[in-house]
C-alpha cells in the first residue's frame, strides 16, 4: 500500500470515528434535555385544561375532566415521561393542545424560517469576521485597524434586540428600505424568485442584527490569531523565501489563523440559537424561536419541550459543522497527505 | 496588588472605561436626588418628544419620563448584574475547582455536565427557568447565574490544573493540609486574577441577558429596568423612537466601560497572556 | 320567496308578547360580487364553532355556521334560520318554524332534526355555556321538517336571547350523530349552513371563504368570497391596514394606540359597534376573601380612588366607556340610576381611616398583589396605571406577571388577592351577569365563575326570581333593584364597557348590522 491510501484509509476511520462519537453525545444530550426540560414545565403552576376551556368565555368540572382525559393529563408524570421519551426516539414530539396538530409538524413548519436565519447570520458572522479579522491584523496599527477594533469594541456591548430596533428605526421608518418585520409581504401574487428576492430583503436586518455581536468577537478574535501567526517563525521563513504577500496570507497565515475562530465559533452555537428567539420576537420572524415565546405564553407543554429539543439539535449541529471546517482546513492534515 | 493598580491607572482604554462606570455608578445612587418622584408616576402628557418642558429624554405611552426611569433603571441593572455574576462564581468556581483538584473521574463527569450547559442555548433555557417559575428578580438572577457559569467554570478548573502541579501547592498536600484548605488559602490566592477578569466580563454579559429577558416580558414588572423600557417602546417605535434609543445607549455605554475595564484589568493582570496592542 | 309572502308568513305566527321586527334590511339593489379581506387574530385552532368557543374561532365560524335566531344592536331577536317564532304565555313552550330551503353546504337539507340535534345532544356536551342553558329543555319535538317545539323544565325568558350563531350554531346531525364529536374528520371541512362555506385553510396564511350558492335567502349572500388573513403580528395588520390590503379588521387586530392615527385615513370608518351582544365588561377583581378586601368601605375606597376618566384616555386611548355597574348600558335591563363613585382622593382616604387602617410611616397603609391578565400589553400598562393611582391613598400595589396557564389557575383557585376581569354579558343579565355575583356559582376552579366570593341571599334571590320571571317590566324592576345593592356592596370595583376598534372600508354595507356585529354570518354585506 502507498502511503497516500494509507493516510486516506487513516482519514476515512478517523472521520468514521468523529461521527461515532458525536452520535453518542448527540443521543446523550437529547435524552438528558428531554427529561430535564420535561421536570421544569411540569415543576410549574398552571392546569393547561383549565386554560382550553378558560378560554372559551364559560367552564365547567364537566368539560375539563374531558379535556383532562384527552390530553392524558391525568397520569402519574413518571408514566408521562417515559411515555415522552418513548415517543422521542422514534421521533413523535407529540400533540399540541392549543394548536390542534402534531408538535413535529408545527416544527417542521417553523424549522426553516429559523434555519434560515441562523444559517445566514452564522455564515455572515463568522466569514467577515475572518476577512475584516485578517484586514485588521495585517494593517495591524494603521487607522483601518484601530476603526475596526472601536466599531467591533461597540458591537459587541450592544444588545443583540437593541441593535435590530435601531436598525428598523433607521432602514424602516426613516429610509424605508428594508421591510421591517415579517417574512414575506402579504397580499401580493409573486413568482417563485420573486418570493426568494421577498424573503431575502425581508432576512437582512434580522441576520445583520443577530449577526453582529459575533461578527465583533471573530474580527477581534481573527486579528490577534493573525498577528500571532505573522510573528512565528515559518511565516518569517516564507518572507525570507520571497513568496508573494497575497500568498503568504492566503497559504499560510489564514488556515492557521481561522483555527481559533472555528473552535469559538462552534462554542458560540449555543448563543447564537438562543439570541435569535430574541431577533424573531422584534422581526416578527416566524421561526421556532417566536414558536417557543407563544408555547411559553399558552404553556403548551409539547411544543416547549419539542422545540427546546430540537434547538438544542440544531446546536450540536452547528458544533458538527464546526468541527468538520476545523479538520478539512487543519494544515497539519493535509500537510501529511500530501508528503 | 498596588503594581496592578498604577499599572492599570495608566492603561489608557481600561481607564476610559473605569470613568464611563463610575459614572454610571454615581448616577445610580444619586437617582433619588435627581430625580426623586417614582419612575412609574405618570408625570406628564403621552409621547411627549425629547426637550420637552420637564422631560429631557421625552415621556412615554402613559406620559412617564424616560429620563427618570433611566436613572432609577441604572440601580437595577447593577444590582442584577452583580449579584448574578456573583451567583455563577459561586457555581462556577466550586465546580471548576473540584474538577480541578480531584482530577480523574471527578473531572470527567463535571467536564460532562460543563459541556451540556454549554450545549444547551443558554438564553432559551434562562426563559424556561424565569417563565417557569415566575418572572421575579431573584428567579431572573437564579436564571442568569444557572446559564453563566459554565465558562467561569472552565477558567476555574484550567488554572487549578495549572497550578496543581507546583511545588508549594505538593507541599502543603504532603504536611497533610486538607484539601479545602489547600484550595482556599494555596490555589485560589493565585488563580483569582483569571477568575477576577472573567468575572468583571461576566458582569456585562449579565447585563445583558437580564436586558433581553426584561424586554421580552419577562423580568420584574415592579422594576423599571433598562431592558423593560426598551420592550415597553418596540410596539410604539414609529410613534416615539426615543423610548428605545435612549435606555438602549445606557446598556451600551454601561457594557462597554465593564468590558473596557475588564480587558484593561486582562493586560494588566496577565501580561504574558495578553496580546499585542 | 320575495318580501311580500315573508311578511304574510310573519303575521301569521305573531306572538303573544310584543311584535317581532322585521330584522332583514335589505338596502334597494345591493352590489353582487366583490371579495372582503379581513384578518383573523391569533389562528383559530378549528373553525367548528360548537367545539371551541374562542374568539377567533367564533367570528370566522358565524360565517359558516348559523342558529336560530339574529339579534339588533339593541338586542332584539331577529330571524335566523327560523323565520317566525311563538312563545306559550307560561313561558314553558317555545315554538320555530325555519326558512324552506335550508342547505348545508354539502347539498343535504336542514331540516328541525338537525336542529334539535345540535341544541340538545353536540352542544351540551361541546360548548359549557350552551350547556348551562339548554340543559334547561325539558323536551323537543319535531312535528314537521321546518317546526321545532322546546318544552322548557321552568319558565327561563332568557332562553330567547341565548340563541346567536355564537351559542347555538346548528351542526348537520346526518354527520355527527353518533360519532366522536372532537375527533370526526368532517371537522376538517367545516360543513354548515351560512352563506359561506370553507374553500381552504393555509395554516399560518389564510382562511379563504366562498359564496355557498344554495343559500336559502334570495339575492344572499353578495359577496363572491371572505378571506381571512393571519397576521401575528401588530404592526403588519396596522400596515396591511394602510395600505389598503384589508378591509376589515375587528377586536384587538389594530393596537389602541394606533387607532388616532388610522382613523385619520379616508377610506375608512371606525366604529366601535358591533360587540352590544358581548358587552364585554371590565371590572377589578378583589378577592373578598382577603382582608382588608372584605370590609365593603374598602372596596368602596378604592373605587373612589380610580381616576377612571384619565385611565380610559392615558391606557385605552379613550376608547372605552366608563362603567356604572355590573349590567353594561348595552345589556337588557341595565339601570342607570345607581350609586356613583366620583373620583376623589379625599373620600377614598376617609373611608380608609375610617376603617382603622392608618398610613405607616413609609404612607403605606396595607400592601396588595395585583395579578397582571397576561393577553397584552394593554393589560400590562392598565395594571402600571392602577398601581400609580392606589399608591396615592396608600394602598400599596406589587404587579405580578404570569403565563395564561398560571393566571387561569391562580385566579380560579382563588390564588391571588387583585387581578383584572374581562366578561361578556350576553344581552341579558341572566346569561352573563349573574354568574358573578351568585352564591351559588362559588365553583372553586372554574373560571369566570363567582370568583370573588361575594355573597348576598338578598342579591341571590333577586337574580333567581328575575330569570323565571316571564314579564319584561317585572324582570326589569328586580334586576334594577339588584344593581343597586350590587352598586353600593361594590364587590369587584367596575371600570369600563370595553370597546374595540372596528375598521370598515366606506365600501362595505351591513357589516355590523347586528349585535354580534362581525361574528354574524355577513350575508347582507356587500360593496356598495
Amino acid at each position: 500500500m502507498t502511503s497516500a491510501s494509507i493516510n486516506s484509509g487513516g482519514r476515512v476511520f478517523a472521520v468514521a470515528l468523529a461521527l461515532a462519537g458525536w452520535f453518542v453525545k448527540f443521543v446523550a444530550v437529547v435524552l438528558v434535555i428531554a427529561t430535564f426540560n420535561f421536570i421544569l414545565v411540569h415543576a410549574a403552576p398552571g392546569d393547561p385544561a383549565q386554560v382550553i376551556a378558560g378560554q372559551s368565555g364559560a367552564s365547567d368540572e364537566k368539560l375539563l375532566a374531558q379535556l383532562r382525559a384527552e390530553y392524558g393529563l391525568d397520569k402519574p408524570y413518571p408514566i408521562q415521561l417515559a411515555n415522552y421519551l418513548k415517543r422521542v426516539v422514534t421521533l413523535d414530539l407529540g400533540y399540541s393542545y392549543r394548536q390542534q396538530r402534531t408538535v413535529a409538524s408545527l416544527i417542521l413548519e417553523r424549522l426553516p424560517a429559523t434555519l434560515l436565519l441562523t444559517a445566514t447570520a452564522f455564515t455572515l458572522a463568522l466569514l467577515s469576521g475572518i476577512i475584516l479579522g485578517t484586514l485588521a491584523g495585517v494593517r495591524a496599527g494603521k487607522w483601518s485597524d484601530t476603526l475596526l477594533t472601536i466599531v467591533s469594541l461597540l458591537l459587541y456591548a450592544t444588545p443583540v434586540f437593541w441593535l435590530g430596533l435601531m436598525l428598523v428605526l433607521l432602514f424602516s421608518v426613516q429610509l424605508d428600505w428594508l421591510p421591517a418585520f415579517g417574512y414575506v409581504t402579504i397580499g401580493v401574487p409573486m413568482t417563485s424568485l420573486q418570493r426568494m428576492g421577498d424573503i431575502g430583503m425581508h432576512l437582512i436586518l434580522p441576520a445583520v442584527s443577530l449577526a453582529a455581536v459575533y461578527l465583533a468577537i471573530y474580527t477581534r478574535l481573527m486579528r490577534s490569531s493573525v498577528l500571532d501567526v505573522t510573528h512565528q517563525d515559518f511565516i518569517k521563513t516564507a518572507k525570507a523565501k520571497g513568496l508573494k504577500q497575497g500568498r503568504i496570507i492566503i497559504r499560510h497565515i489564514l488556515r492557521n489563523a481561522m483555527l481559533p475562530i472555528v473552535t469559538v465559533a462552534g462554542m458560540q452555537a449555543g448563543a447564537l440559537v438562543g439570541g435569535a428567539v430574541v431577533i424573531e420576537t422584534v422581526f416578527a420572524w416566524p421561526g421556532l424561536g417566536r414558536l417557543i415565546y407563544d408555547a411559553l405564553l399558552q404553556r403548551d407543554y409539547p411544543v416547549l419541550l419539542g422545540v427546546f429539543l430540537v434547538m438544542s439539535v440544531i446546536v450540536i449541529a452547528l458544533n458538527l459543522l464546526t468541527d468538520t471546517i476545523y479538520r478539512v482546513i487543519d494544515p497539519r492534515v493535509s500537510v501529511r497527505a500530501a508528503s | 496588588m498596588m503594581s496592578t493598580l498604577k499599572s492599570f491607572l495608566r492603561h489608557p482604554t481600561g481607564m476610559i472605561g473605569l470613568f464611563v462606570l463610575l459614572a454610571v455608578v454615581i448616577l445610580a445612587v444619586s437617582a433619588p436626588w435627581l430625580f426623586p418622584d417614582d419612575p412609574w408616576d405618570m408625570v406628564g402628557a403621552p409621547f411627549q418628544p425629547p426637550l420637552s418642558e420637564g422631560l429631557w429624554l421625552g415621556s412615554d405611552m402613559l406620559g412617564r419620563d424616560v429620563a427618570a426611569g433611566i436613572a432609577h433603571g441604572a440601580r437595577i441593572s447593577l444590582i442584577i448584574g452583580v449579584i448574578s455574576t456573583l451567583t455563577s462564581l459561586i457555581i462556577g468556581v466550586t465546580i471548576g475547582a473540584t474538577a480541578g483538584y480531584f482530577g480523574g473521574k471527578v473531572d470527567e463527569v463535571m467536564m460532562r455536565i460543563t459541556e451540556l450547559f454549554q450545549t444547551i442555548p443558554g438564553f432559551i433555557l434562562a426563559i424556561l427557568l424565569v417563565a417557569t417559575l415566575g418572572p421575579k428578580i431573584s428567579n431572573v438572577i437564579f436564571a442568569i447565574g444557572i446559564v453563566s457559569w459554565p465558562p467561569l467554570a472552565r477558567l476555574t478548573r484550567a488554572e487549578f490544573m495549572r497550578l496543581r502541579g507546583r511545588e508549594f501547592v505538593q507541599a502543603a498536600v504532603c504536611q497533610g493540609q486538607r484539601p479545602l484548605t489547600v484550595v482556599l488559602r494555596r490555589i485560589l490566592p493565585n488563580a483569582i486574577s483569571p477568575i477576577i477578569v472573567t468575572g468583571s466580563l461576566a458582569v456585562a454579559s449579565a447585563i445583558l441577558i437580564e436586558s433581553a429577558l426584561s424586554f421580552m416580558g419577562l423580568g420584574d414588572p415592579n422594576l423599571m429596568s433598562w431592558g423593560f423600557m426598551i420592550g415597553a417602546a418596540r410596539t410604539v417605535i414609529r410613534q416615539a423612537w426615543w423610548m428605545s434609543v435612549f435606555p438602549g445607549l445606557a446598556i451600551l455605554l454601561t457594557v462597554l466601560a465593564i468590558n473596557l475595564v475588564g480587558e484593561g484589568l486582562n493586560d494588566v493582570m496577565n501580561p504574558r497572556i495578553s496580546r499585542r496592542r | 320567496m320575495n318580501r311580500r309572502e315573508f311578511a304574510k308568513l310573519m303575521g301569521v305566527s305573531a306572538v303573544a308578547l310584543s311584535g317581532i321586527p322585521l330584522g332583514i334590511t335589505r338596502a334597494a339593489g345591493q352590489t353582487k360580487g366583490g371579495t372582503l379581506n379581513t384578518i383573523i387574530q391569533p389562528e383559530p385552532p378549528i373553525l367548528v364553532t360548537a367545539l371551541n368557543q374562542q374568539q377567533p374561532t367564533l367570528t370566522l365560524g358565524g360565517k359558516i355556521y348559523e342558529s336560530l335566531l339574529r339579534y339588533s344592536p339593541d338586542l332584539k331577536p331577529m330571524p335566523g334560520i327560523a323565520q317566525s317564532w311563538e312563545v306559550s304565555p307560561d313561558g314553558l313552550t317555545y315554538t320555530f318554524k325555519l326558512f324552506p330551503g335550508i342547505t348545508f353546504h354539502d347539498g343535504k337539507p336542514l331540516t328541525s332534526e338537525d336542529v334539535v340535534f345540535s341544541m340538545t345532544k353536540m352542544l351540551p356536551e361541546t360548548h359549557a355555556r350552551a350547556r348551562a342553558i339548554y340543559s334547561r329543555i325539558d323536551k323537543a319535538e319535531t312535528p314537521d321538517p321546518l317546526t321545532v317545539i322546546f318544552k322548557m323544565k321552568a319558565p327561563f325568558a332568557p332562553f330567547l336571547t341565548a340563541l346567536d350563531c355564537t351559542t347555538g350554531p346548528i351542526v348537520p346531525k346526518h354527520i355527527y350523530d353518533g360519532s366522536d364529536f372532537r375527533k370526526n374528520p368532517a371537522n376538517a371541512q367545516a360543513i354548515g349552513s351560512g352563506p359561506f362555506k370553507l374553500k381552504e385553510w393555509v395554516k399560518g396564511s389564510h382562511v379563504h371563504l366562498v359564496r355557498h350558492e344554495g343559500y336559502y335567502r334570495k339575492d344572499e349572500p353578495y359577496l363572491d368570497e371572505v378571506i381571512y388573513r393571519i397576521i401575528p403580528d401588530a404592526a403588519s395588520r396596522s400596515l396591511a391596514l394602510e395600505q389598503g390590503k384589508i378591509q376589515l379588521t375587528q377586536w384587538n387586530d389594530i393596537e389602541f394606540y394606533d387607532v388616532a392615527r388610522l382613523s385619520k385615513l379616508p377610506n375608512y370608518e371606525m366604529t366601535t359597534k358591533g360587540y352590544e351582544y358581548f358587552a364585554p365588561h371590565q371590572w377589578l377583581e378583589l378577592n373578598n376573601r382577603v382582608k382588608p378586601m372584605d370590609d365593603k368601605r374598602f372596596r368602596q375606597a378604592i373605587a373612589h380612588a380610580l381616576d377612571l376618566k384619565s385611565m380610559a384616555q392615558r391606557v385605552y386611548f379613550g376608547m372605552p366607556k366608563i362603567a356604572t355597574g355590573p349590567v353594561s348600558s348595552k345589556t337588557r335591563f341595565y339601570e342607570k340610576d345607581v350609586k356613583r363613585y366620583d373620583y376623589s382622593l379625599e373620600k377614598a382616604k376617609a373611608l380608609l381611616d375610617e376603617m382603622g387602617l392608618k398610613p405607616g410611616a413609609d404612607g403605606k397603609r396595607v400592601t396588595l398583589k395585583y395579578l397582571i391578565p397576561p393577553y397584552g400589553e394593554v393589560y400590562q400598562r392598565a395594571g402600571e396605571f392602577i398601581r400609580q393611582t392606589l399608591g396615592r391613598v396608600g394602598i400599596d400595589i406589587q404587579l405580578e406577571n404570569t403565563d395564561v396557564g398560571g393566571w387561569a389557575d391562580k385566579f380560579s383557585n382563588w390564588d391571588y388577592e387583585m387581578t383584572g376581569n374581562l366578561v361578556y354579558q350576553y344581552g341579558d343579565p341572566a346569561l352573563g351577569v349573574s354568574r358573578t355575583y351568585i352564591s351559588s356559582n362559588i365553583k372553586k376552579g372554574i373560571l369566570f365563575s363567582n370568583t370573588a366570593g361575594y355573597s348576598n341571599p338578598e342579591v341571590d334571590k333577586l337574580f333567581d326570581e328575575a330569570a323565571s320571571a316571564t314579564d319584561d317590566t317585572r324582570r326589569q324592576e328586580l334586576y334594577s333593584k339588584v344593581q343597586k345593592i350590587l352598586v353600593e356592596d361594590v364587590p369587584v370595583i367596575w371600570m369600563f364597557e370595553a370597546a374595540y376598534p372596528t375598521f370598515i372600508d366606506k365600501r362595505l354595507k351591513n357589516v355590523t348590522s347586528t349585535g354580534v356585529g362581525v361574528h354574524e354570518s355577513f350575508s347582507s354585506v356587500s360593496f356598495g
